[in-house]
């Protein structure tokens, strides 16, 4: 699904944020992705969603090299990625519903389409109940959920997510964790950054960990077959 | 499709109710700078307009070196009147010409008694047709005029005519420039307007590319608000530009000492008002545009 070759991203002076990473991610795989604070753990993300062209390598996704991707083609391939972020990238002045409904406009969905998977999105994380509510009247785990909601709601092929639980407390986290269980168990391929690492503990999965820009380690807890 | 308009359009008034005090600063920057730009144009073309009637005192008076037989004068004015450029004739005898001096002399006049009465010349005064109320029309006329009459001197506010013809050429280059100026000003100052509006809301089109909206979906509200913002523009400045002409100006006009009494002041022809309107539409589209170019990246 996901395939990395040698990929290099270095900002103009500065020295590089991801260095030579080669690496392959199956159809239906759950990562974690650890390193501490600028380990290159978003840039990495960042690369994935095309937010970020590689300096050296190449990317595939899908079977598609987005390498030296055109910005036109950027769009198709957002809509096979769902992205979630720490702080929840939610727009402040739209309800709920709103929201989640935003990514299907976005994708030319019809409106009767949009209102049906758009209430389905929200029951599958529990907010069917808050549709008109905005955004600042519900907690923080609750945004995040309506985050997730509005990234699951295109079912994307990837789901990405940068230290989702970064805001949340650790029963919040937990929740939250049982959201993506449930998307990954559909055949999503979930790709988590986070520095939490008691969410390995307790979900057991791959491990990628980043270090200056370096792959130092790829874990896959026993008795998974590599 | 009509979906697709439709849903544009809600996402585009939606958004002019959600940031209801940026949209009216959008609206009445365009307004204000339309209604510059108007006004401008409007005093250019009421000063041509002024201008025009002054020409129209503009003639040629041709001093005869001897006043012709009474039954010749009828053939010479007709001979005149052949001339393409020339719109009126009219002789007048030196005994004519004697009284208006003696009208214009007033209570003076007795210092002409015992003066012969045919001291003055005779002579023929004429009018031109409007488009050739130039230099180059009193030329033409001039040279014809001497084929056809025993000429002794001629009159025609030459120098006038080249200062006329002088500032009605730079009044018009001002205009010009200062017109194209105006409207880069306001070109300027409503892209930056929606530039503050397109800052406002950076999250949106942030999140709009994320979730995989393509450049023509993020863009099209946009430019739609855009063009909404400068037809209503449009519309307040027309509207402010009525107002003020049928209130201020055209009231106090006939204390204006410039003007002659039986001038009117003109105001846009229906056609300008619709490229008004139109102006302030294609300068919220551009406006826009040039902002989008800045902050929807992909």
């Amino acid at each position: 699904m996901i395939q990395l070759y040698n990929v290099t991203k270095r900002y103009s002076g500065e020295s590089a944020a991801v260095k030579d990473v080669t690496l392959q991610i199956d159809k239906g795989d759950f990562i974690y992705i650890t390193g501490a604070s600028g380990a290159g753990k978003t840039t990495l993300l960042r690369m994935l969603y095309a937010a970020e062209k590689p300096t050296k390598g190449q990317i595939l996704i899908d079977g598609q090299n987005i390498s030296r991707i055109r910005s036109r083609q950027v769009p198709y391939l957002r809509r096979k990625i769902g992205v979630v972020f720490q702080d929840f990238k939610l727009l402040q002045s739209r309800t709920v519903y709103e929201n989640v409904a935003f990514a299907l406009e976005a994708q030319g969905k019809k409106r009767y389409e949009v209102s049906k998977k758009v209430y389905q999105a929200l029951k599958e994380v529990g907010l069917e109940h808050r549709l008109q509510r905005k955004p600042l009247e519900l907690s923080g785990g609750e945004q995040q959920r309506i985050a997730i909601a509005r990234a699951l709601v295109v079912d994307p092929l990837i789901l990405l997510a940068d230290e989702p639980s970064g805001n949340l407390d650790q029963e919040v986290t937990f929740e939250i964790m049982e959201l993506f269980k449930r998307a990954n168990a559909r055949g999503t391929t979930v790709l988590l950054a986070t520095h939490d690492h008691s969410l390995n503990q307790r979900f057991p999965r791959r491990v990628l960990t980043l270090d200056k820009g370096l792959l130092i380690g790829d874990q896959r807890p026993a008795g998974m077959v590599s | 499709m009509l979906d697709k308009i439709r849903y544009f359009i809600m996402r585009a008034l939606r958004n002019m109710r959600q940031w209801p005090f940026l949209c009216s600063a959008s609206i009445l920057t365009m307004a204000v700078a339309l209604a510059t730009v108007a006004t401008f144009f409007l005093v250019v073309v009421n000063i041509e307009q002024l201008a025009q009637r002054w020409t129209k005192e503009i003639q040629i008076v041709a001093y005869l070196q001897k006043a012709p037989a009474q039954k010749n004068i009828a053939g010479l004015t007709k001979n005149l009147k052949g001339i393409p450029e020339v719109e009126s004739v009219k002789y007048v005898s030196p005994a004519e010409a004697m009284k208006r001096f003696k009208d214009h002399l007033g209570e003076d006049a007795s210092l002409l008694e015992g003066v012969d009465r045919d001291l003055l010349p005779a002579s023929f005064e004429l009018g031109l047709k409007p488009e050739f109320r130039n230099q180059q029309g009193m030329k033409t006329v001039i040279e014809k005029l001497e084929n056809l009459l025993d000429v002794d001197d001629l009159r025609y506010g030459q120098k006038w005519l080249e200062r006329f013809n002088d500032f009605a050429r730079m009044l018009r280059f001002v205009g010009v420039i200062l017109g194209g100026f105006l409207l880069f000003a306001a070109l300027f100052i409503v892209s930056n307007t929606i530039k503050l509006t397109l800052y406002a809301r950076r999250d949106e089109l942030e999140i709009m590319a994320l979730v995989g909206a393509t450049m023509r979906f993020i863009k099209t509200p946009f430019l739609l608000e855009g063009a909404i913002q400068g037809l209503l523009g449009g519309l307040v400045s027309l509207a402010f530009l009525a107002s003020s002409f049928v209130f201020i100006l055209s009231r106090s006009i006939d204390s204006f000492w410039l003007a002659p009494t039986d001038f009117e002041l003109v105001f846009l022809t229906p056609q300008q008002q619709i490229l008004l309107v139109v102006a302030g539409v294609l300068l919220g589209i551009l406006g826009s545009l040039s902002s989008l170019r800045r902050f929807v990246r992909i």
